[in-house]
């Protein structure tokens, strides 16, 4: 089953937010992944295949059949709310029975179903218990059986991990990938939290004011973002505006930086962008030279701040001109830093 | 403070003890309390056939104006919970809060001048009485069920059916009434305890064959004061009845409201 956006259009009645022209492919056992700020349209991207909000322009396709048209109940759809939405007066096992019961499916079959499928998310032991005796991650756990015990064409998770325990979130993330990995169904996740949605993607997807930014693998996303935006969307980031001097040569707010300038020429406008774990920094001792074939290019400074996160160092050093963001796990003192070639690149300028 | 308490309390409760009191008194003139005991009055009461008939009328109105407020508040109530949005949905909460606001009377004079017409010439007949009920107290369902349906997050839980493959009806059946249930069981007690006690519409557009005993108990006070007393206890241990059956469900339906938040 793959779940299709064909150049996919929406706005709200008497507002401009939306989406505009969105094509997007979730493949069968495919997670794919949505993030962006709020009021980027994402939760909108989740509406449209669930059936809540028609597109106004464009195709919703599940498994090449037009779903446009269809309310959410024909659209076959395993979906997890942000708040789980488990019906307060229906038992563990009659929530997760549900879908069964309005399909038909009589009580003693449909009980075995939803007691198995109970049991593949961990809770069958409280089946007869109500909603609201469980914990955030436990009600999560029952949404989940619940959105799949009904053999759906695709799975949609709206910010399904937003309301637990940061300690949680990580185990939860583990598991709902581990049941979608084996009930191999197309998946869409939608959440602000990109952490998750890098950990746990095949795919993601970068929105902004209602357009898809960019799309690819998380080290894709991560390593060669498109633009600015999807740079400093998607985890921390340095990024300077600069021109190119020469061939090889950036001149940005902050200094030269020695990189490769193929497919730019002299005069051209471009924001430097390096990730903080590939700024190195230098022992007083070491040599210039260092950093092999490749130059490196250089900078001193003073440090603003340093901040302690276990396992790494988060720095921002103080240079000429602006901030050098660096990690590192070393414990000494940073006063100079290079950053190799191989870790610049030259993005479009704001 | 607790002699303002006291003090309001006994300003309440003074003039129903009294009623009480009167009610099981053989005679009460000129002295401050009754005196003697008797069912008596009771019994002439109940005996009255004005009395017996207004009696059964109020229960049918009450009846009948508890289950047109489900048929029309509930889908309305509905309706303006998920169909309506912003200035619509302020609009139809001023249009159904309207008949609070506006005096009985005034709802009674309207009553009065469209039903007296040679189109509409129905003043004065059972059914009329009905919808004045219900115009009266929809307000009170409305209000109450949009409030519980917020509270309750009902959308929320009817996008989850739908896509769960539950049809509307299926979501009215295993979502909408389950949860709204004791809500709407408060909503239709207090319904009741309102029309029970309403007097002033129907004094004014209630037929002589239909008058709902309100009206008719007017009548009593023209008469012996233990007759009175024991018509006007009558119809206070009704209402009382209503209101407190209301309360607790009310309290029932908060539990399910603090269960579904």
């Amino acid at each position: 089953m793959t779940l299709k956006y064909e150049n996919v259009s929406f706005t709200y009645p008497g507002a401009t937010t939306g989406i505009f022209d969105i094509s997007l492919e979730i493949g069968k056992g495919e997670l794919l992944a949505i993030i962006g700020a709020s009021g980027s349209g994402k939760s909108t991207i989740l509406k449209l295949l669930a059936g809540f909000v028609s597109p106004d322009r464009g195709r919703i396709v599940i498994d090449d059949k037009d779903v446009s048209a269809l309310s959410p109940e024909a659209r076959r759809l395993g979906v997890v709310f942000q708040n789980y939405a488990l019906f307060p007066h229906m038992r563990l096992w009659e929530n997760v029975a549900y879908p069964l019961k309005v399909r038909g499916v009589a009580k003693g079959e449909r009980q075995s179903r939803a007691l198995d499928m109970l049991g593949r998310v961990g809770m069958r032991n409280r089946a007869d218990d109500l909603p609201a005796a469980l914990s955030g991650g436990q009600q999560q756990r029952v949404a989940l059986a619940r959105a799949l015990v009904f053999d759906p064409q695709g799975l949609l998770l709206d910010e399904p991990l937003s309301a637990l325990d940061a300690s949680l979130r990580v185990e939860m993330r583990d598991e709902i990938l581990r049941v979608q990995r084996a009930s191999g169904i197309a998946t869409l996740l939608v959440t602000h939290d990109q952490e998750e949605a890098l950990s746990i993607a095949d795919k993601v997807a970068v929105m902004r004011d209602g357009r898809l930014v960019q799309i690819g693998t998380p080290r894709e996303l991560y390593e060669t973002p498109a633009n600015a935006y999807v740079a400093g969307f998607v985890g921390q980031s340095n990024l300077w505006q600069g021109k190119v001097r020469s061939h090889g040569v950036v001149e940005s707010e902050i200094g030269s930086f020695a990189c490769d300038t193929q497919g730019r020429s002299p005069g051209d406008a471009v924001t430097v962008f390096v990730r903080p774990e590939r700024v190195l920094p230098v022992a007083d001792s070491e040599p210039k030279s260092a950093g092999g074939e490749l130059p490196a290019s250089h900078f001193s400074g003073v440090v603003d701040a340093d901040r302690y996160l276990g396992p790494i160092r988060r720095i921002d050093l103080k240079v000429s001109g602006g901030l050098i963001r660096l990690e590192t796990h070393l414990r000494d003192a940073v006063t100079s830093v290079r950053i190799p070639a191989d870790a610049i690149r030259l993005l479009p300028a704001n | 403070m607790p002699i303002v308490a006291i003090a309001y309390f006994l300003f309440l409760f003074a003039p129903v003890l009294l009623l009480a009191l009167g009610s099981f008194g053989e005679s009460w003139s000129n002295t401050l309390l009754p005196t003697g005991f008797t069912w008596r009055w009771y019994e002439e009461v109940a005996a009255d056939p004005s009395f017996r008939r207004a009696f059964v009328t109020s229960l049918q109105i009450v009846g009948i104006t508890c289950v047109l407020n489900v048929l029309v508040g509930l889908p309305l109530a509905y309706a303006i919970q998920v169909g309506a949005k912003g200035g619509v949905r302020l609009a139809a909460r001023l249009v159904t809060l309207l008949p609070v606001a506006v005096p009985d009377l005034v709802l009674a004079f309207g009553f009065i001048l469209v039903f007296s017409s040679d189109q509409l010439p129905w003043l004065g007949s059972f059914w009329l009485l009905a919808a004045g009920h219900l115009v009266l107290t929809l307000p009170y369902t409305v209000t109450a069920l949009v409030a519980d349906m917020e509270q309750l997050r009902l959308d929320e839980y009817e996008h989850a059916a739908a896509t769960l493959g539950a049809s509307f009806f299926a979501r009215i059946r295993d979502i909408v009434f389950p949860l709204l249930g004791p809500s709407l069981v408060s909503s239709m007690l207090t319904v009741a305890a309102l029309s029970i006690g309403e007097f002033q519409l129907s004094n004014l557009i209630a037929g002589f064959l239909s008058r709902p005993y309100p009206v008719v108990l007017l009548q009593a006070f023209y008469g012996a004061t233990g007759f009175a007393c024991a018509a006007t206890i009558v119809l206070l241990l009704l209402a009382a009845i209503a209101s407190l059956a209301s309360s607790l469900t009310s309290r029932l339906s908060n539990n399910k409201k603090a269960a579904a938040a």
